[in-house]
This record gives C-alpha cells, sequence and structure tokens, in this order.
C-alpha cells in the first residue's frame, strides 16, 4: 500500500498547467453551484456583512466623536470592517465546503482521481476568493446608500478588492488547514473561533489611538490591522503606498504561512 | 415513571448532551467573553461621550448584554439539538412509548434554562473577576440569573416551535443570525440614546431594549424593584406566549403521526 501521507505535494508536472487550473476551477465553480442550489449557505454570504455595516454604523454612529476615527461618518470606519468580515465568511465557506465533501466521501474520490492535489487546495481557496467578491461588492452598494465617501477614488476601490480578496485567501487556507487536520465539519466552530479572535483583536471597530490596555499592544502587532488599514484607506482619506505595501506584506506573509499549513495538513489526508 | 419524573429524565438528557458536545456550549462562552474583552478596550473612551449613561467601564455597560448573548445563543443550540432528535428519529420513538407529550417540550426547555442559568453564573463570575461592578449587589445578580432563564425559555420556546414546525436542524442553524440582528438592533452593546435616525428608532422598538435597559440598571446604578418587575416581567410574557407557541407546534407535530 502506498503510504500517501509521506508522498509530498507534487508542483504540477510540466505541460500540464491547463489541467491543474481545469481542475481548480472545477472545484471552485462547483462550490459556486453548491451555494447556489443551497439557499441556507447563501444567507450568510448576502445577509450577514451586509447587516454588519449597517448595524455596526447604526450601533456605533457616535463614536466617531472620539479623536482617532479620521471621519466624522461611522460608516466611512465600519464599511471596510463589514466587507473583511464578508470574507472571513467567505473562507469560512469555503473550508465548510470542503469539510463537507471529507465528511461525505466525495474527497476520497477526488484524491484516488489522477489530480494534483495542490489543484484540489487551490479549487478550495477559487471558491473563497469568488465567494467573497458577493459580500464586497453588496456592502459596498450597501455603503455608498447609507452615504459612505470614497475620497480615495478608483484607487481606493482597488485596494478594497485587493485587501478583502486577499483576506478571503488567507481565511481559506486557515479554514483548510484546521479542516484537512480534522476532518469534519465540527471544525467549522474551532474555525470561527480563530478567525473572529483574529479579526476581533485589531483595529476592526476603532483606531489604535482610541484602544485602550492590552488590547492596544495586541491590536498592534496583528497583521490584520495593516490588512484592515490597506481596505480602509480609500474610505477615509487619499490611498498612500505607506499604507499599502504593510497590508499588502501581512497578506504575503498570512498567505505563506497558512497556505503552508494547509498544504502539509492536505499531505496527511490517506484516502 | 410519572410525568414529573419524565419531564426530569428528559431534562438531564438535554443538559447532558449539550454539556459533552463542547462544539454546542464553547461557542456561548467564548464569543459573548471575547466581544466584552474587545469592546471594553475597543470602547474604553467611548463611555466620555456626552449622554453615555454613567459607568465606571465599558465592561459594566457590556454585562447585560454580554449574558444575554451568551444565553440565546445556548438557546439556540437546544432547539438545535431537538431539531437533530426530530431528524434521527429519537422524537417519533418518544411518541410512540407512554410518555407524556408535554414533558418532550418541558424537558428540552427546562434543560436550556438550566444550561442558561450555568453560564449566567459562569459569565458574571468571569466579569467580577475582570472588574465588573454590580450595583444592585447579590439580589441584582440573582435577578440577571433569572432574566438569562427566562430570555432561555422564550428564544428556545420559539426555536423548538420551528424545530417541530420544520423538523430541519439546519432551518434552526439558519436563525442564528436574527438572534444576532435582534441584540444588535437594541441597546446591547452602545445605548440607543446615541443611535441616529430610523435606526436608533428601530432599537428603542426592540423588545430586546425593554429587557436589556432596565437589567442593565440594576447593574450600574443599583437595586430598584421598578427594573425588577420590567426585567423579569417582559421577559417573562415572552417567555410564556413562545412556550405556547411551541406547545401548539408540538401537538400539530403529533397529529401528523
Amino acid at each position: 500500500m502506498t503510504d500517501l501521507a509521506a508522498r509530498p505535494v507534487a508542483a504540477p508536472p510540466r505541460g500540464h498547467d491547463s489541467a491543474f487550473l481545469a481542475v481548480a476551477w472545477a472545484i471552485g465553480s462547483r462550490g459556486l453551484l453548491r451555494m447556489r442550489r443551497l439557499p441556507s449557505l447563501i444567507f450568510p454570504v448576502v445577509f450577514m456583512p451586509v447587516f454588519f455595516v449597517v448595524a455596526f454604523s447604526g450601533s456605533f454612529a457616535s463614536v466617531t466623536d472620539i479623536r482617532g476615527y479620521g471621519t466624522d461618518e461611522a460608516v466611512n470606519w465600519m464599511t471596510a470592517w463589514a466587507m473583511l468580515q464578508g470574507a472571513a465568511f467567505a473562507g469560512v465557506g469555503a473550508a465548510g465546503s470542503a469539510a463537507t465533501d471529507l465528511e461525505n466521501g466525495f474527497f476520497d474520490r477526488l484524491l484516488l482521481a489522477p489530480t494534483n492535489r495542490l489543484a484540489l487546495m487551490a479549487g478550495s481557496v477559487l471558491y473563497g476568493q469568488l465567494r467573497s467578491l458577493i459580500p464586497i461588492t453588496l456592502v459596498l452598494g450597501v455603503a455608498f446608500l447609507l452615504g459612505a465617501d470614497m475620497p480615495g477614488g478608483p484607487l481606493g476601490l482597488v485596494t478594497i478588492y485587493v485587501g478583502c480578496v486577499g483576506a478571503a485567501t488567507v481565511m481559506s487556507l486557515f479554514g483548510l488547514a484546521v479542516v484537512y487536520r480534522m476532518q469534519t465539519l465540527q471544525s467549522l466552530a474551532l474555525i470561527q473561533i480563530g478567525i473572529f479572535t483574529f479579526m476581533f483583536m485589531s483595529i476592526g471597530q476603532a483606531p489604535l489611538v482610541a484602544i485602550e490596555g492590552w488590547l492596544h499592544t495586541v491590536a498592534r502587532v496583528n497583521p490584520m490591522t495593516n490588512v484592515i488599514r490597506l481596505v480602509r484607506q480609500g474610505f477615509i482619506g487619499d490611498v498612500t503606498w505607506s499604507v499599502t505595501w504593510p497590508g499588502l506584506l501581512a497578506l504575503a506573509g498570512l498567505t505563506g504561512c497558512f497556505g503552508a499549513m494547509a498544504l502539509r495538513s492536505l499531505a496527511r489526508i490517506r484516502p | 415513571m410519572s410525568a414529573l419524573d419524565q419531564t426530569i429524565a428528559l431534562s438531564r438528557r438535554s443538559v447532558l448532551a449539550t454539556v459533552r458536545q463542547p462544539q454546542n456550549w464553547v461557542p456561548g462562552l467564548f464569543f459573548p467573553l471575547m466581544l466584552a474583552a474587545v469592546y471594553t478596550s475597543q470602547f474604553a473612551r467611548a463611555v466620555r461621550l456626552e449622554g453615555f449613561p454613567d459607568v465606571d467601564s465599558f465592561l459594566d455597560f457590556l454585562v447585560p448584554a454580554s449574558i444575554l448573548q451568551g444565553v440565546a445563543f445556548g438557546a439556540n443550540n437546544g432547539a438545535s439539538e431537538l431539531a437533530l432528535d426530530i431528524e434521527n428519529g429519537f422524537i417519533d420513538r418518544l411518541l410512540a412509548s407512554p410518555v407524556a407529550r408535554s414533558s418532550i417540550l418541558v424537558g428540552r426547555l427546562a434543560g436550556s434554562a438550566i444550561f442558561a442559568a450555568l453560564q449566567a453564573v459562569f459569565l458574571m463570575i468571569v466579569f467580577v473577576v475582570f472588574g465588573a461592578r454590580i450595583a444592585a449587589g447579590f439580589p441584582g445578580a440573582v435577578v440577571l440569573v433569572l432574566v438569562g432563564v427566562l430570555l432561555a425559555l422564550a428564544i428556545g420556546g420559539i426555536g423548538c416551535s420551528l424545530a417541530f414546525r420544520t423538523g430541519s436542524q439546519e432551518a434552526i442553524q439558519s436563525t442564528f443570525p436574527l438572534i444576532f440582528v435582534l441584540l444588535f438592533v437594541s441597546s446591547a452593546f452602545f445605548p440607543t440614546s446615541l443611535m441616529e435616525g430610523w435606526y436608533g428608532a428601530l432599537a428603542r422598538h426592540n423588545p430586546i431594549t425593554w429587557i436589556v435597559d432596565p437589567t442593565r440598571r440594576l447593574v450600574i446604578e443599583g437595586f430598584d424593584w421598578t427594573d425588577v418587575g420590567s426585567a423579569l416581567g417582559i421577559t417573562a410574557a415572552f417567555a410564556v406566549a413562545s412556550s405556547l407557541l411551541a406547545l401548539s407546534q408540538l401537538r400539530w407535530r403529533t397529529r401528523r403521526l
């Protein structure tokens, strides 16, 4: 019997790039199709992020009176946070889809097929990325209806999409690392706890200067803080390279770290 | 075995099922604690805003909301467990046995209520350890636990109604965001006096606000019989209404067999 756990995850063979992409696309589009057919999956994608921008902007409308927010309108501050929450949900969704496949045996059949394992993982991440476009765009639309500004102009929109899709990639990889290891749907609770702890312990709802105590220290070193700044900058001012590069660096680092973890967990799965 | 014995046995089963599955109770403790910890630091300066209630820290302000949040999550999970019992045929076997019909519902709700009381006590102890002060003292803490228990019955009753009606765990899980909506569009996390426009108006008319406000006054101002009456009376009214709704849905399911 071949020891699949010991087998390294191979890079796609030369000349087979199109096959790799075809498998990744098939897995990604299958996830989107599944989402369309199961209304219960659409609800958190569409409803929750839109609710977040309305609720955070409404509940905390007065917090922008505190020094450091850099805007008078809470919606300008909270929209980036709500969009990143939507991207995080997309990551949980990608992991959930993989967990369902692992539980019902479909993933075993994929592993036994002559496909590159890396393509299976890339497909799930692609699903997370594509899924994240829905809440990002919806939240943006609702935010403009609520009166959000975009002084950053078109470049601000670019940083929003780059930052949020990057965050969806990071969260998908984190979720997949856990799901490939635990191979159960129940691991989603653990993923949600991990993702939301990571996200909440940042500058999501308040600027660093307004945060006091232990959270100030944690938020300062949390890479998510730079990602939020990257996404938020277009709402509160011009897009600058000094805010952009730390966000991109944080996304690259987190993608590398969680990607390696996910690959390691995937390599250990036996069909 | 009397109806009471059956109810006790089913309540015990309900509590044990929750305790033995950490994924059912950990989020109900983790998220309120995490949100309280994060908001206390993030909105530490918000307590100085004009119109904010006179509190020592944002944690004092959050105590009732965090307890109600935890209890609401737990009650929703209890209903989800009932739906699972329906899905896997356990309820059908119970209905085929000479068990009192009402004990199926009462047992489940009692289990949720017991768990809510444990959650409320645990959360309160953690908050007090981290510096929260309950101005109404021990009697106020007891009222907080009772409000938690009644809210568990209210939310659990609605969840059980849906479980009896749909028999689907997925349907119950999908109502979870609605609890989140009810909590956020209320005075749970920020005073309604500092909310603006239609959102503020909606929050002021949310029943959760009617429960949270008097409960919060017990925490930050002190013991007052009017607040005790409001907090317990409103929550009890919702608990009775939703329990009756659940009972009617149980009868509907029984008639279908």
